[in-house]
This record gives structure tokens, C-alpha cells and sequence, in this order.
């Protein structure tokens, strides 16, 4: 990459201006909390790729219920391990910024509640987001019959193909009736 | 539901890019060997983009990339190649590209710039993480009511306060009139010494040294200078100022109410679509903190068991038998009409209160400033007493939970504000003898002089008690009943402390606090030029104190509350406030007398007689092209333009409405195309094996 550990050079602050929603102080900030991750000796290395676990620590991300799935799906690492490196974070945040279109997001949000990665939200993708959403504990899930209730209704509103599944193009379907979903869905250093 | 095959153990994980790039079926429809070695190379179609680019070309690549969901280095990768091509566009393309970059610069830095002088965004930002988007648009809500008071305050600042303070410091003259002598008795000062307490009393009921102030209408004079370089019309100066201030708020909170009810059509009705729209879309990424997420997840669990248990409830309304359904009306329509009476008989409390006070007004001493207050104190009773009772009939009336909270604050706003309409209601009995101006103590001046020598002074000391009154009450709640609260729940752990809990912050009864507030202000404004002011003050410290009662004493609400529906609600009521206002204003511009002794109207018959005076001034020209502004055959015209106008927007519309309909029957019927093409699919591949076993057993 070139970069000096402590330094982003000025080109490369353009550079990533262009092809990110970010502004120039977010990325500057985004810089000085992820070299804050890094170890002594790892701030050296250039495109160094911090674990998963040390993502974690941020505050933002350490409750979220998403915050692994998030990981893996902003991770361009070789062995599926979650692992981010800066410019992969820089993309996690731009999804997450206050300036990304709809679009950007919804497909994001997709990949995000699909847990197995193929492509679709099944009944097993279903059960598993809204296990997330209430809570992981026994006593915050929903009974057997009301999970079943619930994804039953879920699939008869948003399946508009009727395959048992929602793909991406019903997804961003529901997504765009609704008026909070670009708020809520903001991660801001 | 698929037909494909499952290969034993290989999971085939999608390919996003591929998607991207060809738009093609998610389903197995290509036969190729799960790319486990590249899984993590994605495959990017570089023909793709290019040619969207070339189709779009108003959005110039940089955009196209920001969106483009891919890694950061492919992104690059593709800047780079694009940038290697050399494009094959025009000089004037070139420079409208470049235009548009530089443009979008200069926006980023205007953003960047504005964002420093937005008030407290950065503590909205806090709450808004830790108590979910309902809190957060009523700190909104505020903020926005503060700022529209500032400016408001500005406007009457330059217009009116200003040059009656230049004027009374130069001396200018006052215009006389000969008139009825007793009409024109008004001496607001006391006489002789005066005793130190009466200061505090004073300040408190704006009486004494305050009412003669620039404060109240009374104090402003007549005066219009009419010099050769300048010339400044007080009165017509204080009317116009006046009604631009209700003009502009109407226009400021119209223009709110744009954004937010742009995006209530377009999402039209909120029932259908309601499961997935919770689970795909609740989940908030901006809480902070492990007691934020615990209690986000309590909340959307609680509106999923809700919304379940709705469902059943409706179906089995549904099933109910006639003799029940009979019951269950009968009893909705009894408790109407017991919840109608409970907010009668607080009006009426109202009114005899208001009576009482202003015949005891003049009394002096703590005596004298219970009874200054009763009408306030009564009307903070009643806006407290009936919700309760009416939220426990409620109860019995057994609505569906969101029927349930639309119906308690329609009846919480209409308690309010005709509260409020009451207490104006009474006075203009006492100011206009109830109406009949030519009887009784009205028959001199058609007013009651005697007991109101300055009635708008009085009305105008009403409306600043009542906010004054609104302030303090406020914070007595805060000092002496939320902060002993929390201590006794945090440190003496009962079963009764349990359930009583901490403090929730009660998102719809601290917005009509807030548009109540408003109200008066609205009302006021006309007799209490500084009203607005004071307002602003009063709002900027009720941030402060709900933010640190937010942070200390309260634990988010269960029942969550949709903020962008919720903004749009509070601006309609803020909208119905205004309405009160404007009436006031109006019926005390055209039909009452104003006071013969004191305010700058005083020698006219009445405040809007003042228009027609001074536009005799102006030069034949500007009063024949006024006189044809109002004439028919310029309204006739710019009505007739108006109604095409509107009648185009309104056929767009329905335009719009039809080809919504038409693309989701569209996407119904792909679907279904889809699903026959891949039975075709099957059916032929399942030949063609049988085919080939049957060659090969035969060959």
C-alpha cells in the first residue's frame, strides 16, 4: 500500500474519497481508530489485516448482534476468517455512512442477514435473523409456533415469486417502503 | 420449493459479483463445479459496467464506482482501466463531467461548512443511539421550535422593538386625538413605594414594573415619523409584523411537514407489509452499549409478540357472534361519551376558574397571585387528571393497541388546545361585555374600561403566565418527582418499586407539552411582542433539563414509536396550534376595539383600520396596481391558472400510482416465467440423462 503507519498520503486520501461515500475527515478518523487496533509491530507492515476479535473491540460494533456476519461480509480474506484490512473497513464504513444511496445498503443489509451465503434468505436465514433481532437467550426468542407464524407471514408478504425464498430484488423491494431504513441503518465513528 | 439437485457436500456460495455483473438466475441453472479455489477471488465481469456507463451517461464513473458493491481493490482495479480508455466523448461532455465533479466538491465543503453551525448535533446523535429514533424526534422536534422562535424573534426585533426603542429615545411626537376622557385612564405604575417582594410578584405575573415595559402591547407608541429621508409607520410597521411572523411559521413548518410527508405517501399504507418491514428493517446499527442493544432487542421482541397477537386478536374479532359484537359497540359508544363529558367537565372548570380569577384580579400578596394563577393551575390539572381517566377507559373499550395510542393523544391534543380556546373564550366575555359591545360597561369605549383600561396588555399578561407557569411546572416535575423516583427505585429494591420502575420518557405527552407551549406563544404574540423570546429561552433550557432527566432517570420506552409518521403528526398539530393562533389574531384585528389609553392602535376603531389609512398615502400608481391585484379580472385568471395547475399534478400522480401497480404485477409474472422456465429446464435435462443411460445400456 505505501502507507506510512501514522500517515495517510494525500493521494491516496483522494483516492479513496472517489471511490467511497466518506468525507475526508471521516477517513482520516477512520484511519486513526484502526491504527489504534494494530499492535506495535504490525504498524509497520503495510496491508496488514487485523482478526476479527480486535474488529470486535470497537465500541460500534462490540453489541451488535450482526457484528460477525458483518466481518464476513466486508472481509476480503483468503480464509474466511472476518479479518479486515483498512481499505476493507473503509468499504464497511462507507455502506455505513450518512451519503450511501439506498441501493448500496439494501444489497449490503442482504448479505449481511444471509447466513449460509447463497444468495437467497431462506426459512433457516429467517429463524436465524430473528433469533438475532430478539435476542439469543431462551427467555428473549419467540415461541416455536410464533417463529412459525412470524416467517410464514414473512414469506407471504415479501415472496412475490412465491419460491419460498427472498432474493435480493424482493428484499430491496420491501426495503424501499420503508422511511427508516437509511437512518438506522448508519454506523458513524 | 427448488428443483435443483443437491450435490452432496459442496455447498455452493453465491457469488455476489457474478450478479452484479450479469444479473443472471441465483438458482444452480449454470452446471459448474462449485469454484471453491477462487471462491475468494471474486469474478468480475469488466465488460459489465462499461456498458452501463455508456447507457446512463449523466452520472459521471466516480458515482457509478461509489456505488458499485465491490471490494476496494476491485474498485480500483476498475478506476484504473477506466481511466486507461480513452473515452470517447465529447469536448462538452468532458466539461459537464468536470462541472458536476467540481460541483460536488463545493457541495461536500458547503456540508462540511453547515454541519458546524448545526445546533447540538452531535447530543442528538447520543440520544438517538441510545434511545431509539421516537426520543430522538422529539429533540428534534424542539430544536427545530427553538430555532423557528429565534428567528421569529428576530423579525419582531428589526421590525417593531428596534425603532420604537430609537424613536422613544429621539422623542419623536405621538399623534393625539380628542376622544372619550374616560376611555383614555390608563396608569399602569403604582403609586408610592412599593414593597421588595412585589418585585418577585411582579416578575412572576407581569404586572407592576413589568407591564409597562416593552414587553406588553401597551407600552408601544403611535408614533409615525415622517421625515424627508425616512418614513416609518409604528402601527402599520407592529400589524404587518404581526401577521408575516404567522405567515412565515406556516411556511417553515409546511416545508417540514414536505420532506416527511413525501415519504408517508410514498410508503403508503404501513399495515400491509408490516412482519417484514419489522424484522428487515428495525434493527438500529447506530446503539451503543450492551443495556442499548439489550433493551432495542426487548423492544422489537415485544412489537413482534404485539403484532402477533393483533393478528389474532383480529381474527378472532372476526369470528365474534352478533349479541358480542352488539356489546362491544354499545359499550365503545358508552365510554365515548363518558370520555367526551370527563373533558366537558374540565372546561367547565376552566371557565368558572378564569371568571373567578378575573374578578378577584387586583388583589395583592401571595392571595392575590394563587388567584393571578388559578386559570393556569386548573387548566395543568385538567391536562393531567382527564388523560389518565381517559387512558383507563381505554382500557375498557379494548381497541387494538394502535388504535389505542392514535385515540388517546387525538383526545390529549384536543384536550389541550380547546383548554386554551376556553380561557380566551372567557376572557373576551369579561373584555367584550359577551359580545354585545353597546350595552352595559361597554356602551363608552366597546370595552369594559373599567375593569380592562389596556385589554391587551391583560390578555397579553395572561399568555405570559401561562407559559411562565408551563416552565416551572415542568421543572417541579423534574426536581420533585423523577429524580426521587430514581433514587427510591435504584436504592430501595421492593416488590413495589419494582413495578412502578423507573421513569419512562413519554415520547407523545412531552410533544404536546411542547406544541401547547407553542400555542400560547402564537396567541400571545400580538399582545406580547418579547413572547417569542422568552419562548426561546424557555425552550433552549428545556432541552438541557429533559436531556440530563433522559440521560439519569429514564429507561427507554417498550413501546417503540415510528419517528417518521410521529414528526409528521406532530407538525399536523403543531399546524392545528397555529390555526388557534391565526383566529385570535384575526378576530382581534378586525372586531374588537383596541384600548383608547395605551398601544399604538390607539385611536383607531380598530387594529386593521390602520391599512386602508395609510394606503391613501401612497401614490395613485402603486394604489390603482393594488386595486387591480384585488380586482376580479386578475383573481378570476390566477384561479383558473391554479386549478390547471393542480389538475396536471394531480393526473401525474395518479400516472405514477398506475405504473407502481402495473411494475409489481410485472414482477409477479416474471416470477412465475421463471419458475416454468426451470421445470422446462429439469424436464429436459432429466430427458436427456435418460436418454443417454438408455444409449449407453443399449450400446
Amino acid at each position: 500500500m505505501g502507507t506510512t503507519a501514522s500517515q495517510l498520503g494525500k493521494d491516496m486520501l483522494s483516492e479513496y474519497q472517489e471511490l467511497t461515500f466518506l468525507t475526508k475527515q471521516e477517513i482520516l478518523l477512520a484511519h486513526k481508530r484502526f491504527t489504534e487496533l494494530l499492535t506495535k509491530d504490525e504498524k509497520d507492515l503495510p496491508n496488514n489485516r487485523v482478526p476479527m476479535e480486535r474488529i470486535l473491540t470497537l465500541p460500534e460494533l462490540k453489541s451488535n448482534p450482526f457484528r460477525k456476519r458483518i466481518c464476513n461480509v466486508f472481509s476480503t480474506s483468503e480464509y474466511k476468517d472476518g479479518g479486515l484490512t483498512f481499505e476493507d473497513f473503509l468499504d464497511l464504513l462507507s455502506a455505513f455512512s450518512d451519503s450511501a444511496t439506498l441501493e448500496i445498503k439494501s444489497h449490503y443489509a442482504f448479505r449481511i442477514f444471509d447466513f449460509d451465503d447463497d444468495g437467497t434468505l431462506d426459512c433457516g436465514d429467517l429463524e436465524k435473523l430473528v433469533n438475532c433481532l430478539t435476542g439469543e437467550t431462551d427467555d428473549t426468542r419467540l415461541t416455536p409456533e410464533e417463529m412459525r407464524q412470524l416467517i410464514n407471514n414473512i414469506l407471504e408478504e415479501s415472496d412475490i415469486d412465491k419460491d419460498g425464498t427472498v432474493n435480493l430484488s424482493e428484499f430491496q423491494h420491501v426495503i424501499s417502503r420503508s422511511p427508516d431504513f437509511v437512518s438506522s441503518f448508519k454506523i458513524v465513528l | 420449493m427448488s428443483s435443483e439437485p443437491q450435490r452432496p457436500g459442496s455447498r455452493e456460495v453465491h457469488d455476489y459479483t457474478e450478479e452484479y455483473g450479469y444479473h443472471s438466475d441465483q438458482r444452480s441453472l449454470r452446471r459448474d463445479p462449485p469454484r471453491v479455489s477462487n471462491q475468494n477471488q471474486p469474478q468480475f465481469d469488466w465488460i459489465s459496467p462499461h456498458e452501463e456507463e455508456d447507457e446512463e451517461g449523466s452520472s459521471g464513473p466516480p458515482r457509478d464506482l461509489r456505488a458499485t458493491p465491490l471490494p476496494m481493490a476491485l474498485k480500483r482495479a476498475i478506476r484504473q482501466v477506466q481511466q486507461m480508455q480513452v473515452p470517447v466523448v465529447s469536448s462538452r461532455d468532458s466539461w459537464k463531467r468536470k462541472n458536476a465533479k467540481s460541483l460536488r466538491k463545493l457541495k461536500d465543503c458547503g456540508m462540511g461548512f453547515l454541519s458546524f453551525f448545526s445546533l447540538w448535533s452531535k447530543t442528538l446523535q447520543k440520544i438517538g443511539g441510545n434511545f431509539g429514533g421516537g426520543v430522538q424526534s422529539y429533540f428534534l422536534f424542539l430544536r427545530f421550535l427553538v430555532v423557528l422562535n429565534f428567528v421569529s424573534f428576530l423579525l419582531i426585533a428589526g421590525f417593531v422593538l428596534v425603532p420604537s426603542i430609537v424613536f422613544r429615545s429621539v422623542g419623536a411626537a405621538l399623534v393625539n386625538s380628542t376622544g372619550q376622557e374616560a376611555c383614555m385612564v390608563y396608569d399602569p405604575n403604582p403609586e408610592g413605594l412599593v414593597v421588595f417582594y412585589n418585585y418577585f410578584l411582579d416578575l412572576l405575573s407581569g404586572t407592576g414594573f413589568m407591564e409597562y415595559s416593552y414587553l406588553f402591547y401597551g407600552y408601544y407608541n403611535n408614533t409615525m415619523v415622517e421625515d424627508k429621508n425616512i418614513s416609518y409607520n409604528i402601527p402599520l410597521a407592529y400589524l404587518f409584523t404581526a401577521v408575516f411572523y404567522f405567515v412565515f411559521c406556516l411556511i417553515c413548518i409546511i416545508a417540514r411537514m414536505g420532506t416527511a410527508a413525501r415519504v408517508v405517501v410514498a410508503t403508503g399504507s404501513s399495515t400491509v407489509g408490516d412482519y417484514s418491514m419489522i424484522v428487515f428493517t428495525s434493527w438500529d446499527y447506530g446503539c451503543l452499549g450492551d443495556r442499548a442493544t439489550k433493551l432495542k432487542q426487548k423492544n422489537i421482541h415485544y412489537q413482534l409478540q404485539v403484532d402477533l397477537e393483533e393478528e389474532s386478536i383480529k381474527k378472532r374479532a372476526a369470528a365474534l357472534t352478533l349479541s358480542q359484537k352488539i356489546v362491544l359497540y354499545s359499550l365503545r359508544v358508552s365510554m365515548c361519551f363518558v370520555s367526551y363529558g370527563l373533558i366537558i367537565a374540565a372546561f367547565y372548570g376552566i371557565f368558572a376558574a378564569t371568571e373567578f380569577s378575573q374578578v378577584k384580579s387586583g388583589q395583592g400578596g401571595i392571595l392575590g397571585l394563587f388567584f393571578e394563577y388559578l386559570p393556569s393551575i386548573v387548566i395543568t390539572a385538567g391536562n393531567f387528571v382527564v388523560p389518565l381517566l381517559c387512558d383507563q377507559i381505554a382500557l375498557i373499550e379494548r381497541y387494538s393497541p394502535s388504535t389505542t395510542v392514535i385515540v388517546a393523544l387525538l383526545r390529549a391534543v384536543f384536550l389541550r388546545l380547546v383548554s386554551l380556546g376556553v380561557l380566551l373564550f372567557t376572557l373576551w366575555r369579561q373584555i367584550t361585555c359577551e359580545g354585545a359591545e353597546n350595552t352595559g360597561e361597554c356602551k363608552l369605549c366597546q370595552y369594559n374600561h373599567l375593569l380592562y383600561p389596556c385589554w391587551e396588555t391583560r390578555v397579553g399578561q395572561e399568555m405570559y403566565k401561562l407559559t411562565l407557569f408551563d416552565f416551572l411546572i415542568n421543572i417541579a416535575v423534574l426536581v420533585l418527582v423523577e429524580f426521587p423516583r430514581r433514587m427510591v427505585v435504584d436504592n430501595w429494591s421492593n416488590k413495589l418499586s419494582q413495578w412502578v420502575g423507573r421513569q419512562e420518557f413519554e415520547v407523545p405527552a412531552n410533544v404536546l407539552g411542547l406544541v401547547y407551549g407553542q400555542t400560547v406563544v402564537w396567541t400571545g404574540a400580538l399582545f406580547c411582542p418579547l413572547l417569542p423570546l422568552i419562548n426561546t429561552l424557555k425552550f433552549i433550557l428545556l432541552f438541557y433539563f429533559k436531556k440530563i432527566t433522559l440521560f439519569h432517570n429514564c429507561r427507554p420506552a417498550l413501546k417503540t414509536f415510528r419517528s417518521t409518521t410521529s414528526t409528521f403528526f406532530f407538525l399536523v398539530v403543531l399546524l392545528f396550534g397555529l390555526g388557534l393562533g391565526t383566529v385570535v389574531m384575526i378576530y382581534s384585528l378586525s372586531e374588537i376595539r383596541p384600548s383608547m389609553g395605551c398601544g399604538p392602535f390607539r385611536f383607531f376603531p380598530s387594529m386593521w383600520s390602520i391599512v386602508p389609512t395609510s394606503f391613501n398615502n401612497l401614490s395613485i400608481i402603486t394604489q390603482d396596481f393594488l386595486f387591480f391585484i384585488g380586482s376580479q379580472s386578475f383573481s378570476i385568471p390566477l384561479f383558473a391558472l391554479s386549478c390547471v395547475v393542480m389538475c396536471y399534478v394531480v393526473a401525474l400522480a395518479s400516472v405514477y400510482g398506475k405504473s407502481v401497480a402495473l411494475l409489481r404485477a410485472q414482477i409477479k409474472l416474471e416470477g412465475r416465467d421463471k419458475q416454468f422456465l426451470v421445470k422446462q429446464i429439469e424436464m429436459l435435462s432429466r430427458r436427456q440423462q435418460i436418454l443417454k443411460q438408455t444409449a449407453g445400456a443399449s450400446s
